[in-house]
């Protein structure tokens, strides 16, 4: 093999030796300015030898043969060839590349023009970045991208956002592999202002990576300066202001009171209210907690320029953000730093290094579940005013009618007190080596450290005979450091033999390491009750004898790699490309350690070919198929092996004993989870390139699922205290869909400039094997004390929820006498109640009656996004859309005296009142058990981010020394259409199992914002 | 230069391909700070580790307890709601099914506990040392204390000496109650002649526990001659004795007292989550029993399960004195304290006041799961009357079960005039109603009930089906057609 390239080259170099030489000198200017171009590269064609243009845009070689050709490139601009004929002077002009297929687009360990590309990858550009102003970066891939749903866990500053790309696959970790600049990394911290692009790699072309490709690969490309440019400065800022986008129509004091009347006669008890004159609206909560006006700050700076030999950038951000709920007690921070630094050691290496550091600090208050502010917020009576007559917070009473976990939300936010913060150091230095132009090495190491500190403080706190009643302060902190590294050690052989036959090779081998380690612990008796003495310093009590008040863990995972590809072209026309990866990871036993992931891309340019070549609609015209296979090894570590640590704990003497027990049932035989991936695409464009549409079909298997703690027989101990059942390879989930993603971009006037783009996703998900013999797998919590709600079964949707279906309300007697008896579920019916549906036509409603409901995975997301542009305007739009996920309506306590949504003013109340809201009573029903009446369809559509800029003329900027200068405001989340009751449709856990219920979901907050892009 | 740079390729590839063969080692790595289970119990302190597991799972027979005395006729579920956990409201009207995430709770919690017993004594033989045969009995009176459970339960279950492993539930077959019996009556025998009427430490098994769990063991399978064999020399030779106060036998001075042969260990020292029930070191019962929404003297809230029926609160003498220690009139008590309380589901007006959480421990969060009271699983009146029991329906002596029941009652009324003097089958009818009075609210009700054949007082019961518990659905979906469900679900 090595035989034949060599004497391939040997041929290639002799063809060219024996021409005679001049020296050749010219300038190269820009076509729509006519200003001289820096930093462009010309290259005789088929040699290492080239220049590189000043600043005037000058360039010289010197001893060119007579008749090669000179490639001129410049990123962004049409490449050119010239033939040398002579010495005489050459002036080119580049012209600007509207048609985007040239492109450059990485695709892991490499890169190629989108015109080459033969897999689904989609990108989105620094611009998208910068007209969205994403507070993370995650949330401008939500409606850019097919393919790919973002949702939110919170509204809370600095909250997790989930990325899921082309649907949930496994039970387990189902967010991307995130690449920085090649290593592995972290995309929540990033400054968006630090990207250049974002790459999605949704099928098999991210084989090549192998063992942690299957969930899709996300590549980040940060932005680096340019060599030989002058030194630019950027300069971004905005301030915004935020406030809850909805709250939700409760019942007010009078209208509680009547409702509470209500329920207690029907019950034949007193009447709570027997006087409810005088109540008038009383207290909401929401408006209590909800604060208007909360600001966002961000500034944001680059200085990049370069020299002939070196480049470099240099940037820095301040993220401030409180929040709308407590905004002091729930802010966020983020301070970045960035250096990108790239150069040429020699005409061969070249080498780049990129450091960014991290400063976070987050403060949080309860915003998911029961106990979340929220929740507090929606179930405190109306009746009960915020402070008492002393100015304190007023109690919830503590009766059987409010339960003991509802508080004042007042207080519980004034009670809270958590503090997190997080340095982060990552980067990468990487070397490039290029002994010839066809042949290029890269060693490169990427790697992130990470040191986090968490304290919070548990005040003494009576709250009345409230779960939340803290009898003894403590203070409980703890410290935490990740590490990692990614060795990468790769080449790159690119050449075209006999003309038109393309080659490029790629070889290579990666280590990866993560380790780190983990110290908590916990000191009671907290100095004066107050957080300024809460540390464990000062507070010196300890827990009672026998109990551990620190606890540690340390971890160390590795994986190594080696991968080829080999990726051929016939005049760019017919593509192919073939990829295997060889994968070792510590998560698997030593009989399971390896794993081969093969997988090819193809395409097919059919616009090169003569047929079409004239003509004048279609302007490109691609096919692309690949399959491959990919793997995913992100389950809980050590899997394969048995370890003591599970909790043995009892009482000797008196005291607390700690033993040792095993943790994990371990399973020797774990294997990878294997991902098999289909996609079929058509790229075309037409009208003169004006229109561009990408379209997909894929479908995605995922078999041996990794089902971590699955299901198993009881009798092997997995569920003692501490005990886990195994992780075993034991499902199967298919993902398929369509995706369609159209641009149109068009010059309407001279002043006035369109782009449009819409994409659509649809997606099918199908659970295809659970081999646990019960076939399914629960998860998912409901109401208090209620059974599982979500499941992964066969047949079904991962995550679907499965409860009882209603068929209306009992009208009268009769029909609940001709129904079959409800009893099993709880209590006999009455006029007024869910009828529910007798499924399996037993004749009685029981627990097999329940039945799927719908499930939290929408059938198909859209995104909408505009951009005008007249004279000095801007304006942009971005809208998404969720259509078929379902969610559980469970923020309402089922108590008797809690506060409830309005609808529940359309009870049922006799016959034919009503035959979706059943009727109110403090007696025994089974209207709250699990079922289609707790399922809502949130569907929804969003009006993500609208944009309007203006530009200062040029004139006037330019004599105050500015290159651009744009002043702008927008809204982020200014709309959201839905029937959803809820605060957020678009909000979730991320659970695949237990995903989509709504404890009071944190809605996102609708953000104003005024903002200033300088450039000089 | 070219040639020379081309030259240079197959070295650095051949440096490659090295680097790659090399690093295969990469990833032999051993998990950091981590025990390998299957190379344990290499000294004392390793054994002493292991029982402590072993005994970690009593703390989770508070389930038996609560839905032991909930499924009989002595108390309804209550809670907050009709729905307030399904299970137990099911089990209370007798319309369980095999899908009942509590049952599932039981069976696997008593299978760990068989399970971590076997763990020890699967490396019994792995080195010896001065004391090892107590932690080997130890490890086999829970093995039979965990076994009983179920056997009461769920009837035939799987029998192993050893852990089960995974695939044992499609192969290993529910044994008859007989061997599973026989089990427990080798485990019990062996630790009753290894443990000494001392423990080691308070909170152990004792040669007393042994014996009367082998007695009660016995007594369930009408082997009553043998029964009366060992619980009278348990009487005679055991240091067991009534507390006097019978007021003061469910407070925590009374914890480990004279009275208790047997008791499962709580404390509030440590906090505990509804996410991991067992994983509390708190008697998770109590919370559950505690009086809805209480402010008051004396006791704390709770959730108000297990509420006692009228009919059992009336079952009692004006003059027993065990009434009022057993139920709390909660109406009764509120007009003399002026305490106050919330009425929950099925609200009897009365408490299982044995059971429910007192004020006066930390209140560790979550404090309803986190009371201190101990169990008394086996206490020595349950002794007494399981021994009248087998002189009496052994035919062995109507007089010796007339005095162990007498005693029992003697203390209940503080005097002599309630004394028993009939015999026959009127006498087993008064032992086992003194049973009920005597152990109410203790989660013995039901089996007593059933496995006297009296079952059917129970509303709803079903003969021939109600007597024992389904498995849990999925477990004979596990089993793959190795179990078979019990009859009648």
């Amino acid at each position: 093999m090595y035989k034949k390239i060599l004497i391939l080259l040997l041929f290639s170099f002799s063809a060219i030796s024996y021409a005679q030489n001049v020296d050749v000198k010219g300038t190269i200017t820009e076509g729509s300015s006519g200003q001289p171009l820096p930093g462009v590269n010309i290259l005789i064609k088929n040699t290492s030898r080239g220049a590189t243009t000043d600043f005037d845009g000058i360039f010289a070689i010197n001893d060119v043969p007579i008749n090669s050709v000179l490639v001129i490139s410049y990123l962004g601009y049409v490449s050119q060839e010239i033939a040398v004929v002579n010495s005489d002077p050459i002036n080119i002009v580049l012209q600007e590349d509207t048609e985007t297929l040239n492109e450059v687009v990485v695709i892991g360990y490499g890169s190629q023009t989108k015109k080459e590309v033969t897999g689904a990858v989609s990108t989105v550009s620094s611009e998208t970045l910068s007209e969205l102003a994403p507070v993370k970066v995650e949330q401008a891939l939500q409606g850019t991208v097919s393919g790919v749903n973002v949702t939110t866990q919170s509204g809370a500053p600095g909250a997790g956002l989930d990325i899921r790309i082309r649907g949930i696959s496994t039970n387990g970790t189902n967010g991307p592999a995130v690449f920085i600049d090649g290593y592995q990394g972290d995309l929540s911290l990033l400054n968006p202002n630090d990207i250049e692009t974002i790459t999605v790699l949704k099928d098999a072309q991210a084989a090549i990576y192998g063992t942690i490709g299957a969930n899709g690969v996300i590549l980040i490309t940060t932005k680096t300066g340019s060599k030989n440019s002058k030194t630019k400065v950027a300069f971004n800022t905005y301030v915004g202001f935020q406030e809850t986008t909805r709250k939700l129509p409760l019942l007010n004091a009078t209208e509680y009171a009547l409702i509470l009347n209500e329920s207690y006669a029907a019950a034949g008890q007193n009447l709570p209210y027997p006087n409810v004159s005088g109540l008038g609206v009383g207290t909401d909560w929401q408006d209590e907690v909800f604060n208007a006006s909360v600001p966002i700050v961000n500034h944001d700076f680059s200085v990049s320029g370069g020299s002939e030999k070196l480049a470099y950038t240099i940037s820095g951000s301040h993220l401030y953000q409180q929040g709308i709920i407590a905004p002091k007690k729930t802010d966020f921070r983020r301070n970045t730093a960035r250096l990108s630094l790239r150069g040429d050691i020699s005409d061969k290496i070249k080498f780049s290094s990129n450091v960014i550091y991290t400063y976070l600090d987050r403060d949080s208050v309860n915003d998911f579940g029961l106990g979340s502010v929220l929740f507090n917020a929606l179930n405190a009576p109306p009746t009960l005013s915020a402070y008492d007559q002393n100015g304190d917070f007023s109690l919830v009473p503590n009766t059987a009618g409010l339960g003991i976990e509802i508080i004042n939300p007042l207080a519980q936010i004034e009670n809270t007190f958590n503090d997190f913060d997080l340095r982060k150091l990552n980067g990468s230095f990487s070397v490039d080596y290029q002994p010839t132009d066809q042949l290029t090495f890269t060693s490169r190491i990427g790697f992130n450290t990470t040191e986090q500190k968490g304290k919070s403080f548990a005040k003494i706190v009576d709250y009345g005979g409230k779960v939340f009643d803290v009898t003894r302060s403590s203070v409980s902190q703890n410290s935490e450091n990740f590490n990692d590294y990614t060795l990468d050690l790769f080449a790159n052989y690119k050449d075209t033999f006999f003309e038109d036959h393309n080659v490029t090779a790629t070889l290579g081998t990666t280590i990866y390491k993560t380790f780190g380690s983990g110290l908590f612990a916990t000191g009671y008796d907290v100095p004066n009750n107050d957080w300024a003495y809460a540390d464990i310093s000062l507070a010196t009590g300890t827990g009672a004898d026998g109990v551990r008040d620190v606890s540690s863990y340390a971890f160390d995972e590795r994986r190594m790699s080696v991968f080829g590809r080999l990726q051929y072209d016939y005049k760019g026309k017919y593509l192919l490309s073939a990829m295997l990866r060889r994968d070792m990871s510590t998560k698997f036993g030593p009989n399971n350690r390896v794993a081969y992931f093969p997988s090819a891309t193809a395409g097919w340019v059919v616009s090169d070919e003569e047929f079409l070549n004239d003509s004048s609609l279609i302007n490109f015209l691609k096919l692309r198929v690949s399959y491959g296979v990919l793997g995913n090894d992100q389950i809980p570590n050590n899997g394969y092996v048995g370890q003591l640590n599970g909790e043995a704990t009892y009482v000797f003497d008196g005291i607390l004993t700690n033993g040792v027990a095993i943790g994990q049932l371990p399973n020797p035989d774990l294997q990878w989870e294997e991902a098999k991936k289909f996609d079929v695409g058509l790229d075309f464009r037409i009208l003169d390139n004006k229109i561009d549409v990408t379209t997909d079909y894929f479908i995605n298997k995922r078999d041996n699922l990794l089902i971590s703690n699955i299901p198993v027989s009881g009798i092997a101990g997995v569920y003692a205290p501490g005990g886990s059942s195994p992780t075993i390879n034991a499902g199967g989930v298919e993902n398929r869909g369509f995706e369609f993603a159209i641009n149109y971009k068009d010059d309407l006037s001279e002043n006035l400039k369109l782009s449009v783009s819409y994409n659509l996703t649809t997606l099918t998900n199908e659970v295809t094997e659970v081999n646990n013999s019960t076939g399914f797998i629960e998860g998912g919590t409901f109401g208090v004390g209620q059974p599982a709600i979500s499941r992964m079964e066969v047949g079904q949707p991962i995550g679907y929820f499965y409860g009882y279906k209603t068929d209306g309300i009992f009208q009268n007697q009769a029909e609940v006498d001709a129904h079959p008896s409800q009893l099993p579920l709880g209590a006999n019916a009455s006029p007024g109640d869910l009828r529910y549906v007798d499924v399996n036509n037993d004749g009685v409603i029981d627990t097999d009656d329940r039945t799927n409901l719908g499930d939290p995975i929408p059938d198909v997301t859209m995104g909408l996004n505009l951009t005008l542009n007249w004279k000095n305007l801007d304006f942009t739009a971005y809208a998404f859309a969720s259509i078929g996920n379902d969610m559980v309506r469970n923020y309402e306590r089922t108590l008797t005296d809690v506060n409830q949504l309005n609808y529940v003013l359309d009870r049922w109340t006799g016959e034919g009142t009503s035959n979706t809201v059943p009727r109110v009573t403090t007696a025994a029903t089974t209207n709250n058990v699990f079922s289609d009446y707790f399922v809502e369809d949130a569907s929804y559509l969003r009006l993500q981010n609208v944009q309007l800029g203006y530009n200062l003329p040029a004139d006037v900027i330019e004599s105050m020394g500015f290159t651009k200068v744009r002043l702008y405001c927008g809204v982020n989340n200014l709309v959201t259409l839905t029937k959803y009751r809820g605060y957020d449709p678009g909000a979730t856990s991320g659970a695949p199992i237990g995903g989509g219920i709504d404890f009071g979901f944190y809605p996102i907050p609708r953000t104003y914002l005024f903002g200033l892009n300088l450039n000089f | 230069m070219k040639i020379k740079t081309i030259k240079k390729i197959p070295v650095l590839v051949i440096l490659i391909l090295v680097y790659f063969s090399c690093t295969d080692d990469f990833v032999d790595r051993n998990p950091v700070y981590s025990i390998d289970s299957e190379n344990y119990f290499n000294s004392e302190d390793d054994f002493n580790n292991g029982l402590i597991a072993a005994y970690d799972l009593l703390q989770s027979t508070y389930i038996n307890n609560i839905m032991g005395e909930i499924a009989s006729d002595n108390t309804l579920c209550g809670g907050e709601s009709a729905t307030d956990v399904i299970g137990y409201q099911q089990i209370d009207d007798m319309i369980h099914t095999p899908v009942n995430d509590q049952l599932q709770n039981l069976w696997n919690w008593m299978f760990a506990g068989v399970n971590r017993a076997n763990y020890l004594l699967e490396f019994q033989n792995n080195v010896d040392f001065e004391g090892k045969d107590i932690i080997i009995a130890e490890a086999r009176f829970l093995r039979a204390y965990y076994y009983f459970e179920l056997v009461k339960w769920f009837g035939p279950v799987p029998l192993k000496e050893t852990r089960f492993q995974l695939g044992d539930e499609t192969t290993i077959p529910r044994s008859p109650v007989e061997d599973v019996y026989a089990l427990i009556e080798a485990d019990l025998i062996y630790a009753s002649n290894t443990l000494s009427y001392t423990a080691p430490q308070v909170g152990r098994a004792t040669k007393g526990s042994a014996q009367a769990l082998l007695g009660k063991a016995y007594v369930y399978q009408e082997k009553f001659s043998q029964a009366a064999i060992v619980l009278d020399n348990l009487i005679q030779n055991g240091p067991y004795d009534l507390v006097v106060d019978y007021d003061t036998l469910f407070e925590s001075q009374q914890e480990n007292g004279v009275e208790s042969v047997f008791e499962v260990q709580y404390t509030d020292a440590e906090g505990a989550g509804f996410g991991c029930l067992q994983c509390s070191e708190g008697n998770i019962a109590v919370g559950f029993n505690g009086i809805r929404n209480y402010n008051g003297p004396l006791f704390d809230s709770g959730f108000s399960f297990n509420v006692p029926t009228e009919e059992s609160y009336l079952e009692y003498d004006e003059d027993d004195l065990r009434r009022d220690v057993a139920i709390l009139n909660i109406e009764t008590w509120a007009a003399q304290t002026g305490a106050t309380y919330g009425t929950g589901y099925e609200h009897t007006g009365y408490y299982n006041r044995k059971y429910i959480a007192r004020q006066g421990d930390l209140n560790t969060g979550d404090q309803n799961l986190t009371n201190p009271n101990n169990y008394r699983a086996i206490r020595f009146a349950d002794v007494l009357l399981l021994a009248a029991e087998a002189y009496n329906r052994g035919g062995l002596s109507d007089v010796t079960a007339q005095q162990y029941l007498n005693r029992v009652r003697n203390r209940a009324f503080g005097d002599t005039d309630h004394e028993v003097s009939v015999t026959g089958t009127a006498l087993t009818t008064a032992i086992l109603n003194e049973r009920r009075l005597e152990l109410m609210g203790e989660g013995h009700r039901f089996f007593d009930l059933v496995r006297t054949g009296n079952g059917s007082v129970i509303p709803g019961f079903v003969e021939g089906k109600h007597e024992v518990f389904p498995i849990p659905l999925e477990e004979i979906q596990f089993s793959n057609g190795n179990w078979q469900q019990n009859p009648g679900y």
